[in-house]
C-alpha cells in the first residue's frame, strides 16, 4: 500500500507532518505528528505564578 | 508567486494613491529617524526599487511575529508590505503545502542566491541533533545554514530568533538559541521584542531598498533606529514618574487616573525600543498606554533577566519623589548635557556610516517645486 507524506501542513500556526496510507484511492491509516517541541511546561516550573499568562499566550 | 516589477507600480495596481505613498514614504523616514526631507528621497528610491524576494523561515515560534507583520497598517499589508516584498515561502499564510512548498522555498534559494532576503522567526533548538524542530524531515538548524547561509541578508524577528526566547529561557529543555548563535557567518539584523513591531521590519526593508544597506546596529545586533531609545524617557506617563505619582494596586485611583506603573513592576526604566513612538494596531496604542506595565520584551533574555514581571525594579536612577525642585534642576542640566554628548557622538557615527556606505549627505531643506 503506498504512502503519502505532507510535510509541512501550510496555512496553520506550528509544524505540523501528515503521513496517509492509501489503497485504492482511500485512506485507510492516517498519523499526525507535531514537529515541534518546546517545553513550555518545564520552562513555567518554579516561576512566579502571576507570570504565567504570558508564557501560555507564547504557545 | 508574486508578480515582480517596481514597488510603486504594484502599488498603484493595489489601488494606492501617490497621496498614500508619499505618507507612507514621510512615516518611514520618521521611523528611521531621517529627517523629514528624507521622505521625497525614499519615494525616489521605491519608485525604481525592484521587490526583493523575501522567505520567511517559522521554528520554535508561537506565530506572534506573523500576527505582527500581518497587521502592517497604512496602507494596508496587502498594499504596501506584501508587495513591497515579493514573499515566495511563508508556511502560514502560503497555498502550496508538502512538497510543492518546499520546491517555493528551493526555487528561490537555488536561483535568487544571494538575491534574497530571509526573515527568521523563532528559535533554533541545538541539542540532540535539533530534532526539537524539523521540516519536511530537515533540522532548523540545516534549514537555516542553507537558507540564510545563501541569502543576501537575513531578518532575525522577536526574541527567540534574537537570542532563543521563551525556548532558550531556563533551564532551556531543547538547547534553543537564537540565529546569531546557530548559523555563523551570516549578514544578520536583529528585531527583537515578543513580538517585533512591523513598522521596523518594513523601516529595515525600505532602508535597504533606499540605500543599498541595512540601518545601522547597535552592539547587540539591533538597528539604532528602533532601539537606541529608552523606553522609560520616551513614556507618556514619564511626568507622572517624575512627579511621584504611582500606581500603587491594579484598579487604584492612580491607575484609574493613568499613573506611572513602576511599582507595579515596570520594564520601561531598562529597556530599550520605539514603543512608546510607533505603538501598536494601527498606532493606537501599547501596553503602557492600556494600563499594563512594560514586561522589557526586547532586552536580552527577557523571559529570565525580566521576570518576575510584577517585581518593582530596583535602584532606577530619576528624580526621587522627595528631591527638591533645585535638585531637578540640577538633573535636567546634567541630563540634558549628557544627552547633547550622545547626540554629537551618535551624529559622528552617522557621518562615518555614511561615508562608508556612499550615502549622500542629507538635505534639511525640502526642494523648492
Amino acid at each position: 500500500m503506498p504512502k503519502i507524506a505532507i510535510d509541512p501542513i501550510t496555512r496553520i500556526e506550528g509544524h505540523l507532518r501528515i503521513e496517509a496510507q492509501v489503497d485504492g484511492g482511500k485512506v485507510q491509516d492516517a498519523w499526525a505528528s507535531g514537529t515541534m517541541f518546546r517545553g513550555i511546561e518545564l520552562i513555567l516550573k518554579n516561576r512566579d505564578p502571576r507570570d504565567a499568562w504570558a508564557f501560555a499566550q507564547r504557545i | 508567486m508574486a508578480e515582480k516589477g517596481s514597488i510603486y507600480e504594484a502599488l498603484k495596481r493595489k489601488g494606492v494613491s501617490r497621496r498614500e505613498f508619499l505618507q507612507f514614504c514621510s512615516l518611514m523616514a520618521a521611523t528611521l529617524a531621517l529627517p523629514a526631507g528624507f521622505g521625497p528621497k525614499i519615494a525616489e528610491a521605491l519608485e525604481k526599487a525592484q521587490r526583493p524576494s523575501l522567505v520567511w523561515l517559522e521554528f520554535q515560534d508561537c506565530c506572534g511575529n506573523t500576527e505582527s507583520f500581518l497587521r502592517a497598517d497604512r496602507p494596508t499589508v496587502v498594499d504596501i508590505v506584501l508587495d513591497l516584498l515579493s514573499v515566495d515561502y511563508h508556511e502560514t499564510i502560503m497555498a502550496p503545502a508538502g512538497k510543492q512548498a518546499e520546491k517555493s522555498l528551493d526555487d528561490v534559494v537555488k536561483n535568487q542566491k544571494g538575491k534574497y532576503l530571509c526573515v527568521v522567526e523563532g528559535a533554533i533548538p541545538l541539542k540532540d541533533d535539533g530534532v526539537y524542530c524539523c521540516v519536511g524531515g530537515k533540522s532548523a538548524r540545516d534549514i537555516a545554514k542553507e537558507v540564510c547561509g545563501n541569502a543576501l541578508a537575513t531578518i532575525a524577528v522577536g526574541a527567540c530568533a534574537w537570542d532563543g526566547g521563551i525556548p532558550g529561557a531556563n533551564p532551556n529543555p531543547t538547547g534553543a538559541v537564537g540565529v546569531k548563535d546557530a548559523v555563523k557567518g551570516i549578514t544578520l539584523i536583529n528585531l527583537p521584542g515578543c513580538p517585533m513591531n512591523v513598522v521596523n521590519l518594513t523601516g529595515t526593508v525600505v532602508h535597504y531598498l533606499t540605500f543599498g544597506s541595512l540601518p545601522l546596529t547597535d552592539s547587540m545586533g539591533r538597528p539604532l533606529f528602533a532601539y537606541r531609545d529608552r523606553i522609560h524617557d520616551f513614556c507618556e506617563r514619564r511626568a507622572h514618574y517624575d512627579a511621584g505619582r504611582y500606581v500603587r494596586e491594579w484598579g487604584d485611583e492612580g491607575h484609574q487616573k493613568g499613573w506611572c506603573l513602576y511599582h507595579m513592576g515596570c520594564k520601561g526604566p531598562e529597556t530599550y525600543k520605539n514603543c512608546p513612538a510607533q505603538r501598536w494596531n494601527d498606532r493606537t496604542s501599547w501596553p503602557v498606554r492600556a494600563g499594563h506595565n512594560c514586561i522589557g520584551c526586547a532586552a536580552p533574555r527577557f523571559w529570565d533577566t525580566m521576570t518576575p514581571f510584577y517585581r518593582t525594579l530596583e535602584a532606577v536612577p530619576g528624580f526621587g519623589v522627595e528631591t527638591t525642585a533645585d535638585k531637578i534642576g540640577a538633573g535636567v542640566l546634567i541630563a540634558t548635557g549628557a544627552g547633547i554628548a550622545i547626540h554629537s557622538v551618535a551624529r559622528a557615527g552617522v557621518k562615518k556610516y555614511r561615508k562608508e556606505h556612499h550615502i549622500p549627505e542629507i538635505e534639511t531643506k525640502e526642494k523648492e517645486e
